[in-house]
């Protein structure tokens, strides 16, 4: 085992993601959600195949998946989720604190 | 003791500490897990948003080159998902921290001010072509 390879990997990628879209995205959904467990393996499942995707196809992914459509879906599902979390500020119940 | 029932609708004075303002029978604790309907939803829209956003990011373009150049892919490989791992932990703690301390508008609020920051960012991506 590399264990010079791994770490330099490791802190690489730590390092990249930290404060990036992904973390910011998990932040939020776990923050909105009742089960943060599920939302932790959900984004940690997505993020470790999106990047075995990386380790297999390597320079292949673009042919696979065109990045920038996916992207524009991305950013436009995340557009709408905040936008329906911003919108109806009035639709709260009088005791949603105590609902929900 | 058996209270009567001509004793029910005055109530004592005594009892007064308990503000009466305040419904008595609100439970203290929120249910520690969600149903397993709604944690298969969580984590399904979960994977799905991080997957699109994350996929032919640079952080997946960088495991890739890292992986070519090292000839150990699954080395490579191993670290990034260590790493990736860890941001989650790290973003998943943070966010359930949050939602303990905010109350539930403010949490919206932020939560959806979070997703369209992240949504920005992404077209920002889109925009220069990466």
């Amino acid at each position: 085992m590399n264990w010079q390879l791994l770490g330099l990997s490791f802190v690489t990628v730590f390092l990249a993601e930290l404060g990036d879209k992904s973390q910011l995205a998990a932040i939020a959904l776990s923050g909105n959600s009742r089960s943060p467990r599920a939302v932790f393996l959900g984004a940690s499942v997505a993020l470790v195949v999106a990047s075995a995707i990386g380790v297999v196809i390597g320079e292949g992914t673009a042919q696979l998946l065109p990045t920038r459509l996916v992207k524009a879906a991305a950013a436009l599902g995340f557009a709408v989720m905040g936008l329906r979390l911003l919108w109806p500020a009035e639709d709260f119940p009088p005791d949603y604190d105590e609902v929900e | 003791m058996i209270l009567s029932d001509s004793s029910a609708p005055t109530p004592s004075q005594s009892e007064s500490a308990i503000d009466p303002s305040q419904p008595a029978t609100i439970p203290s604790t929120t249910p520690e897990r969600a149903a397993p309907s709604k944690a298969i939803g969580a984590f399904g829209s979960t994977f799905i948003a991080i997957f699109l956003a994350e996929f032919g990011d640079k952080t997946q373009v960088a495991v890739l080159l890292m992986a070519a150049e090292s000839h150990q892919p699954w080395v490579v490989f191993a670290g990034a998902a260590m790493a990736l791992i860890a941001t989650s932990l790290v973003g998943v703690v943070l966010g359930q921290w949050l939602s303990q301390r905010l109350s539930a508008r403010t949490l919206e609020t932020a939560v959806g001010a979070l997703l369209l920051v992240v949504s920005v960012s992404l077209l920002w991506d889109v925009m220069l072509g990466s």
